[in-house]
């Protein structure tokens, strides 16, 4: 890949819209070019200047006072429209997944995946909607683990990943099913992300699923299972995944 | 109410997505008094047509509404009705007054903070003075973190046009406050 090719590519890159296989071919001509690390270089400084949050302009408060008093009622139990539209989606998905003439048990799990995806995005939704998306609020590992004892079977393992841009928001407690299950909460920008620890190796889920703008990803953690919910764009979801995928392999820093 | 009533849902997105919607009409519109009525506009009519919502992104479906709301304002003020875009009063009367509209810290900054108040009073007065279809993409990506594809659905142009104005914009940008930074001889 010569400079003048790779030029028109970088802002592709830089954007995150390359597939990964041209991702690491432009990179590969990164590591030789300074003219190339340079204009990378200089994206990245006016992205950070314009993605500061001093710059950017925030609704005023007597704006957002006028529109929380016409927004429609809520009703009594504030959370329920977020789960019953969860649940008119993840029907429709669960419709379209099993055609009619399956076995009598692929319906059944067809159905049961369903029914924990659904709970996995309502829990997301959910705690978007609640006051605090966490129970504990901490960046640092060594306060979130030690707050899952004794709520759950087993604390999951804590990693912070706020050197690759994904700080550690705190945890919560969650329902899959009738499970009580433990949730690690990171940030990325204005995304939130849960991280749903299942205590099963199978549970079932599909590894990755869409919905309304949110995603799933789905992915191994030691004899675990951590679903990944939010609403970040695909490649960073697939981004986040790895890096908790590999922050299981790598031993964690006591 | 029905608890299945997708106005309930639509209502949380979009006090949720606020301030993106706000960053966005204020820069589309210029000012602090047509970005809030833009953004009531957007809101009211988010709730008429919850209904209609068919999936996809929600905050690229909020924030396409909030837009088209934004261009109806900027029509109707082309239309004769005159408002005065105080960015534009601002640039008129120089950075002193840029600064005092500037959001937040820009202009309670002690010493410490003025340098980078300054620095973003440059920022935002280059942005602003790009052409608009240029303005918009950047706000978009580089504040709002759509990807092309979204930006290219909310605009209804090709991605190709995304990408090519995307290029342009950030050349522009860059090249503004090289000269800026040259002209008052400071760090960019
Ligand atoms: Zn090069």
């Amino acid at each position: 890949m010569n400079c003048e090719s790779s030029r028109h590519l970088l802002p592709l890159y830089f954007d995150g819209e390359l597939d990964p296989a041209a991702s690491r071919a432009f990179e590969s001509h990164l590591d030789g070019c300074a003219a190339c690390r340079q204009a990378l270089h200089e994206l990245e400084t006016l992205r950070a200047r314009l993605r500061d949050p001093a710059a950017r302009f925030a609704a005023p408060a007597a704006l957002r006072a006028r529109l929380a008093a016409t927004a429609p009622a809520r009703p009594r139990m504030r959370n329920r429209p977020w789960l019953a539209l969860a649940a008119s989606w993840l029907a429709a998905a669960a419709v379209g997944a099993g055609s009619a003439g399956l076995w009598q048990d692929r319906q059944h799990a067809v159905q049961a995946q369903a029914q924990l995806t659904r709970d996995l995005f309502a829990g997301h939704w959910r705690a978007l909607a609640a006051a605090s998306p966490v129970d504990v609020v901490s960046t640092d590992r060594h306060t979130v683990k030690p707050w899952f004892a004794g709520k759950v079977a087993e604390s999951p393992p804590v990693h912070d990943f706020a050197a690759q841009g994904f700080p550690l928001a705190g945890g919560r407690i969650d329902y899959a099913g009738s499970a009580r299950v433990p949730v690690l909460v990171y940030r990325h920008g204005g995304h939130l992300i849960d991280v749903f620890v299942l205590a099963s190796a199978d549970p079932g889920l599909p590894r990755q699923a869409q919905m309304r703008g949110y995603g799933l990803r789905t992915l191994a953690l030691g004899h675990a299972t951590a679903a990944v919910v939010s609403d970040m764009d695909e490649a960073e979801l697939d981004r986040f995944a790895q890096l908790l995928a590999q922050g299981e392999t790598a031993a964690p820093a006591r | 109410m029905d608890a299945t009533d997708p106005r309930g849902l639509v209502g949380e997105l979009a006090l949720r997505q606020l301030d993106a919607a706000y960053n966005l009409a204020r820069w589309l519109l210029g000012n602090d008094a047509d970005a809030g009525d833009a953004v009531h506009d957007a809101f009211v009519r988010a709730l008429q047509s919850a209904h209609t919502y068919a999936g996809g992104n929600a905050r690229a479906w909020w924030l396409t509404i909030v837009r088209h709301c934004c261009f109806a304002r900027l029509k109707e003020r082309s239309d004769g009705r005159r408002f005065v875009a105080i960015d534009q009063l601002a640039a008129d009367l120089g950075e002193a007054a840029v600064q005092r509209i500037l959001p937040k810290s820009a202009a309670d900054g002690p010493e410490q903070g003025a340098a980078s108040a300054q620095e973003r009073a440059r920022l935002h007065r280059q942005l602003h003075e790009l052409p608009p279809e240029y303005r918009e993409v950047l706000v978009l990506r580089e504040i709002e973190e759509l990807s092309y594809r979204e930006i290219a659905e909310m605009l209804s142009i090709p991605i190709g046009t995304v990408m090519s104005r995307l290029s342009r914009g950030r050349e522009r940008l860059l090249h503004a406050l090289r000269a800026d930074a040259a002209r008052s001889g400071e760090r960019p």
